[in-house]
């Protein structure tokens, strides 16, 4: 089982290193910018890119996008750091393609490449606490937002919990054991994880009920950076309509 | 098994939302007035926290456990399916693994197909074992769900490989790792089997209507396939094949050639090529299963 751990441990590093990533980076002016406003645009900006596959059309987008990201002072390295890899990965799914059509397989590779730059630019400068309030104020069903805002919080408290549970196995193993009973005990593990985590749902409830357990709502009005940058929104969506 | 942005047609993205919005809007009417937000909560970040395990499978490779038949298994179909919809979301938004576009894709295949199939197939077979029910639905469960998603992407223009191509590569793969996800479900369920056997009883489950509209939605989805076909689809390696005059030599054609048996219509040899494909894997799975349980 310690096959198991070292290589979660590793990958969850990595992972987890996203949670804290729009708490502590270099703040931008996109930071600033209303949740509500970068949400929406984000999937405008997506459905810009994702619906067409004219060469001039994404790379407008991308373009755009880049420029933005530039301009409000956020790393473009960090970045490209952060959507190369499936950009990578997308481009090379679709080589066997570019023997028919060569140009399909810059476009395609393009258009992921300019979705992943958008959904980036939001991930980096948007706490999940605003996405969720957000997400209210566009009539999202408050049982969802506040169970989608709950799991965000105890994600990390979860992991360690799980991985206490399997650190703990490990250090009283005796035999090494086949693969399948790696999968048997981490099964039996999980389980006791799983009726750890109800108990915990269970303490949560009562201390909510206790508290209080409603979600926050938006109050505060746009501001002028925000009008900004739907101006710049506005502005791309036109370009991208004419050419 | 995320679909990212750029790998679907926006119809098609469209649809899914639409579909994944009306049973996620159905299941939050069912569990109306339950106070169990921190239910959903907590084991959503569980369910996230195990799929961060990375399992080590033989060759050196790894496989992550998805959990949705567990989910529904544990929470009942409803509760499962929002419990899963709020860990893609989270890995949508925060994560940006899974495509915005393709959420409402993500969600049908790993929240809905995957809770609702794998709950109706652990509730049909628990009374024979629990354990091999467990590991049938979460193999099957995830299998489906790979299936769906490579329909998905096959039958979208902006993908370039077809269905005959995106769904074998996806169910066959899936079907493989999905025995990890089988033996994991089984282990999970056998131990809170035993530990607490109440959390597996009485779960919240649809009517008949409603259970009927909801497989029917998941059974006629992939209809969109056929009519791909229909408005003449084709394969666009045999295009390229054509184009450079290269022809087809196999060495050996296997015993159900190009999904087709040999002599009959090739509609229902396909038909009949996937049922023994799917038979074939089920049979494993069960010998598996009693393995898993005598080891």
């Amino acid at each position: 089982m310690h096959e198991l751990l070292e290589r979660t441990i590793r990958e969850a590093s990595g992972y987890f290193q996203n949670f804290l990533i729009h708490e502590y980076s270099k703040k931008s002016a996109l930071h600033a910018v209303d949740a509500r406003v970068k949400l929406l645009a984000t999937i405008i900006f997506i459905v810009l890119a994702v619906s067409t596959f004219k060469l001039e059309k994404v790379l407008l987008v991308l373009i755009f996008l880049t420029i933005i990201s530039a301009v409000t002072g956020l790393s473009l390295r960090s970045l490209a750091g952060r959507i190369w890899l499936f950009t990578l990965f997308s481009f090379i799914v679709v080589i066997p393609i570019s023997l028919s059509d060569p140009a399909y397989l810059i476009t395609f590779t393009l258009r992921v490449a300019a979705s992943l730059l958008a959904i980036q630019m939001l991930v980096m400068t948007t706490s999940f606490s605003e996405i969720c309030l957000a997400l209210r104020y566009f009539r999202v069903p408050e049982l969802f937002v506040s169970a989608l805002w709950l799991a965000y919080r105890y994600a990390i408290l979860m992991f360690r919990e799980l991985l206490g549970i399997l650190i703990a196995r490990e250090s009283r193993r005796v035999s090494k054991g086949s693969h399948m009973d790696v999968w048997k005990k981490g099964g039996e593990a999980m389980g006791l994880f799983f009726l750890r985590s109800f108990e915990k749902a269970e303490r949560v409830q009562l201390a909510m009920e206790a508290r209080g357990e409603t979600l926050n709502h938006y109050h505060g009005k746009l501001k002028k950076l925000d009008f900004v940058y739907a101006t710049i929104l506005v502005f791309t969506v036109f370009w991208w309509v004419i050419i | 098994m995320h679909i990212p942005d750029g790998y679907l047609d926006l119809s098609i993205a469209a649809v899914f939302y639409i579909l994944s919005v009306a049973v996620l809007g159905y299941s939050i009417y069912r569990l109306r007035g339950q106070k169990i937000t921190p239910l959903f909560g907590i084991v959503a970040a569980a369910i996230f926290a195990a799929q961060m395990l990375n399992w080590p499978i033989p060759g050196g490779t790894s496989a992550h456990f998805v959990g949705g038949a567990l989910a529904g298994i544990l929470l009942g179909p409803y509760a499962g399916a929002l419990a899963m919809a709020v860990v893609l979301t989270i890995q949508c938004l925060v994560f940006a693994d899974g495509g915005v576009t393709a959420l409402g894709a993500n969600i049908w295949n790993m929240a809905i197909v995957n809770v609702f199939a794998g709950y109706y197939v652990y509730r049909f077979i628990e009374r024979f074992s629990k354990s091999a029910a467990a590991f049938i639905a979460g193999w099957l469960g995830i299998t489906l769900a790979a299936i769906f998603a490579g329909i998905e992407i096959g039958i979208s223009s902006a993908f370039g490989y077809e269905l005959a191509i995106t769904v074998p590569v996806m169910g066959i793969w899936h079907g493989i790792l999905g025995i990890v996800e089988g033996v994991i479900t089984a282990g999970v369920v056998g131990y809170i089997a035993a530990a607490r056997p109440d959390v597996l009883e009485k779960k919240a489950a649809p009517g008949k209507l409603s259970l009927g509209v909801i497989a029917v939605m998941i059974a006629v989805s992939p209809i969109f396939a056929y009519a791909a076909e229909l408005v003449g689809y084709s394969e666009p390696l045999e295009n390229a094949a054509e184009m450079l005059g290269l022809e087809e030599n196999p060495i050996y054609e296997g015993l159900l050639p190009d999904y087709t048996v040999p002599g009959l219509d090739p509609y229902t040899g396909t038909l009949i090529a996937g049922a023994v494909g799917t038979a074939i894997v089920l049979a494993l799975g069960i010998i598996l299963a009693r393995y898993a349980r005598t080891a």
